[in-house]
C-alpha cells in the first residue's frame, strides 16, 4: 500500500503541473458551463431587448382605414414604396424590408359582412421576433373586431367559448426541473469525466512509455500491480475532480448569475441538498475508476500519444452515445435500463435530481459500477503485465 | 555477484512479425542458453551486434524481462523465485536521458529512494551525498525539462545509484552522450568498481570497453560465443585490436549458424 501511494503523489504532482491536463480536467469543467450559462443568458437577454425595441419596417398592401394606427409609430415604419407582392418579398430578402402584411380582396366587406379576411404576412423566421411582434398586433386588432361582433349579435362571449379548461400540473416543480436538469447534467459530467481522465491516461502510460522511463520503474523494487495501481488510481482522482467540479461548476452558476426565474432556483436549491451530492459522488467514484481501468487497459499496448489518440477516439463515442440517452425525454429508469452502463448513470443522476429515485435501482447501479471498475482495473493490470505491451 | 545460468528467451511470432523475418517458424530464441559470471569489484562487458541479444539480457538480469528457461541469480536472489528482492539490490541506467521532465532532480531522486524502501533520514543523507559528488546541487530546484543533457544524466546517475545498489547495470549507458557527459558515466562504472560493486555493461564503444572492462562475453545471434576474462582476451588477440577480433569472432559465427 506504501508505494501504490508514493506512485499516485509522484503521479498526481506530475499530472498537475501539466498544462494540458490543467486546462481539459480541472479549468474547463469548471468554468465551461458558468460562462457557457451566463454568456447565453447576457446575450439572448441583449439580443432579445433590441429586436423588440427595433423599428420594424413594414409594408402594408391594401390595407383597411386606419389600421396604421394599430402599428406604433416608434417601434414600426410603413414603407410605402412597396406596390406588389413580388417588390414586398424581394425587399424581405434583401434585408430593405422586415415583413410585408396583404389584406386580401374583399377585407373590408368581409369584415363588416362578419365573414372570415383573409391576411397574408410575409417575413424571414431568421430575424427573430418579427413574427411574434406582428402576430401580437393581429391579435389584439382581432380581438377588437370579434368584441365588436359580440356586441352587434348581442351575445355573451361565454356563448362563444362554452368550455373554461384549466390545467393543472402536481408534478413538483423539484420534479419537473429535475428531470430537465438531471438529463443535461449527466451527459456533462461523464464527458468531463472520460476526459479528465483521458489526458493523465495517456500521459502516464503511454508518455511513460514514449519517454523509455517505464523501464527504470520496472527495476525498482515497486511491482507491477502497485505501478499500475498507483498510475489508475491518479488516473480516476483527476477524472473524478473533473466530474465533480463539473456539477460544482453547474450549481454555481445557477446560484450566481442574475436572471434565473425564482421557482427554478428553488428547485434547483434542493439539488445541492448533501443527499443528492453524496449519491452522485458515491456513483462518480467508481464510475472514475472504472474510465482509468478501461482507457489505462487501451493506451497501454499503444507506443505514441498518436497510436494511443487513435485507440481512444472511437471509445469515447461509446461513452457519448449511451449517456446522450439521458437527454432523450421519456426513457426512464427501469430493471432493464438499470442494466445498461453509462445510460443507467444518466438516468439514475435524472431521478436524483428529481428526487424520485427507486434505492433498489440506485444500489443496484452502484454495485454494477464497482464490479466494471474491478474488471476494467484487472483486465488493464493483465495487460500490463505483458512483457511486450510495457516496452 | 551475477551468475547467469543456462538461460534462453523465446519470443512468439506474431503473423506480422513472421511476415518481418521472413520465417514460418512460430517463435524465435532471442537468447539462446547462455551462461556466464559477472564478479564483485569487476567490470563485466556485453558485446555482440545491434539485435544479439544483449539488451534482452541485461532486461532479464533487472527482472524486467523473465527468462524462458534457466535462471539468473543476483546478489544470493533468483530473478525467477524473488524478483522484487533483485530489484532492490540492482541500479539500472541506460544512454537515454528521458526523466518527468515536470519534476526537479530532487523530487526524481526522492521517488526512487522512496519506491526502494529507504527511511527519510537515510534518503535525505545518500541524495545530499550524490548531489554533491555529482554537482546537482546547483540545478537540484529547476524542472528537469529546463535542463541539458548532461545535467539530467546526472540526475538519472543519482535516480540509479540512491539505494547504493550492490549490483549497476548499464545498457549502452554513453550512448548518444556528448564526450563530457560519457566521460562522467565512465568515471561511475569506476567508482562502482572502487566500491567493490559488481557492474555489467553493453556498449558499442571499443575504446570505452578496452579502458573499463575486467571480463567481457561476446553474443551473437542470442548465441555466447566468447566469454572470458579481458586478459586472456589480450592474450588470445594478441596481434589484433579489440574491434578486429569482435568482428572475427562474430563473422566467424555468423558463418558457421550459416
Amino acid at each position: 500500500m506504501k508505494t501504490i501511494i508514493t506512485v499516485i503523489k509522484k503521479e498526481l504532482l506530475d499530472t498537475l503541473r501539466d498544462r494540458r491536463t490543467l486546462v481539459s480536467a480541472i479549468l474547463l469543467p469548471t468554468i465551461l458551463l458558468p460562462v457557457m450559462l451566463y454568456g447565453f443568458t447576457k446575450i439572448s437577454e441583449k439580443v432579445m431587448t433590441k429586436e423588440k425595441e427595433k423599428a420594424l419596417k413594414v409594408a402594408l398592401l391594401n390595407p383597411p382605414a386606419n389600421f396604421d394606427s394599430e402599428l406604433d409609430s416608434e417601434k414600426y415604419t410603413i414603407i410605402d414604396s412597396i406596390e406588389t407582392m413580388e417588390q414586398g418579398r424581394d425587399a424581405i430578402l434583401g434585408d430593405d424590408l422586415d415583413a410585408m402584411i396583404s389584406f386580401l380582396d374583399g377585407y373590408e366587406s368581409k369584415i363588416s359582412g362578419g365573414q372570415t379576411a383573409k391576411v397574408h404576412m410575409w417575413y424571414k423566421s431568421t430575424n427573430i421576433m418579427v413574427k411574434d411582434r406582428l402576430t401580437t398586433i393581429f391579435e389584439k386588432y382581432e380581438k377588437a373586431i370579434l368584441d365588436d361582433r359580440i356586441a352587434n349579435l348581442d351575445i355573451t362571449k361565454e356563448t362563444i367559448d362554452p368550455i373554461d379548461l384549466t390545467r393543472y400540473d402536481i408534478a413538483p416543480k423539484k420534479e419537473q426541473i429535475g428531470k430537465l436538469v438531471g438529463g443535461f447534467l449527466p451527459y456533462l459530467f461523464i464527458i468531463f469525466c472520460f476526459t479528465g481522465c483521458m489526458y493523465p491516461a495517456l500521459d502516464l502510460i503511454t508518455g511513460e512509455r514514449e519517454r523509455g522511463t517505464i523501464e527504470t520503474l520496472l527495476t525498482s523494487p515497486a511491482s507491477r500491480f502497485d505501478i499500475l495501481m498507483g498510475k489508475v488510481i491518479s488516473i480516476a482522482v483527476v477524472g473524478f475532480a473533473a466530474a465533480v467540479l463539473t456539477i460544482m461548476g453547474l450549481v454555481l452558476s445557477l446560484k450566481l448569475i442574475p436572471d434565473i426565474p425564482e421557482d427554478f432556483l428553488d428547485a434547483i436549491s434542493n439539488m445541492v441538498q448533501m443527499k443528492s451530492v453524496l449519491m452522485l459522488i458515491v456513483m462518480i467514484l467508481p464510475l472514475s475508476l472504472f474510465f482509468g481501468g478501461v482507457i489505462s487497459a487501451m493506451v497501454v499496448k499503444a507506443k505514441s500519444f498518436k497510436e494511443a489518440q487513435s485507440i481512444i477516439t472511437p471509445i469515447s463515442f461509446m461513452i457519448i452515445m449511451p449517456a446522450m440517452i439521458g437527454l432523450l425525454p421519456g426513457i426512464e429508469l427501469t430493471w432493464t435500463t438499470a442494466m445498461i452502463p453509462i445510460t443507467n448513470i444518466a438516468l439514475a443522476t435524472k431521478e436524483i435530481v428529481a428526487d424520485t429515485i427507486n434505492m433498489g435501482h440506485y444500489v443496484f447501479i452502484v454495485l454494477s459500477l464497482v464490479v466494471l471498475a474491478v474488471i476494467s482495473v484487472f483486465v488493464s493490470y493483465r495487460q500490463f503485465s505483458k512483457e511486450g505491451m510495457v516496452l | 555477484m551475477i551468475s547467469v545460468r543456462n538461460v534462453q528467451k523465446t519470443y512468439k511470432l506474431n503473423k506480422q512479425q513472421k511476415k518481418e523475418l521472413q520465417t514460418s517458424a512460430s517463435s524465435i530464441n532471442a537468447v539462446n542458453n547462455i551462461s556466464f559470471e559477472c564478479q564483485p569489484g569487476r567490470v563485466f562487458s556485453l558485446l555482440g551486434p545491434n539485435g544479439a541479444g544483449k539488451t534482452t539480457t541485461l532486461r532479464m538480469i533487472s527482472t524486467i524481462l523473465k527468462p524462458t528457461s534457466g535462471d539468473i541469480i543476483v546478489a544470493n536472489e533468483s530473478v525467477t523465485q524473488n524478483a522484487q528482492k533483485v530489484r532492490s539490490k540492482i541500479g539500472f541506467l541506460t544512454g537515454s536521458t528521458n526523466l518527468y521532465d515536470r519534476l526537479t532532480p530532487s523530487e526524481v531522486v526522492n521517488y526512487f529512494g522512496t519506491l526502494h524502501n529507504m527511511s527519510k533520514t537515510d534518503l535525505d543523507q545518500r541524495r545530499d551525498q550524490l548531489f554533491t559528488q555529482l554537482g546537482i546541487h546547483d540545478f537540484s530546484k529547476k524542472r528537469i525539462a529546463q535542463m541539458s543533457t548532461g545535467m539530467k544524466q546526472k540526475v538519472s546517475i543519482a535516480r540509479s545509484m540512491i539505494h547504493n545498489p550492490d549490483v549497476v547495470i548499464f545498457d549502452e549507458p554513453t550512448s548518444g552522450l556528448d564526450v563530457i557527459t560519457a566521460n562522467s558515466i565512465i568515471e561511475l562504472i569506476k567508482d562502482c568498481k572502487a566500491q567493490n560493486k559488481t557492474v555489467i555493461f553493453s556498449s558499442h564503444i571499443m575504446s570505452e570497453v578496452d579502458l573499463l572492462c575486467d571480463d567481457l562475453a561476446i553474443i551473437s545471434k542470442g548465441d555466447l560465443v566468447y566469454n572470458s576474462s579481458m586478459d586472456d582476451f589480450r592474450r588470445d588477440f594478441s596481434n589484433t585490436s579489440l574491434t578486429e577480433a569482435f568482428i572475427n569472432i562474430v563473422n566467424k559465427h555468423s558463418s558457421a549458424a550459416v
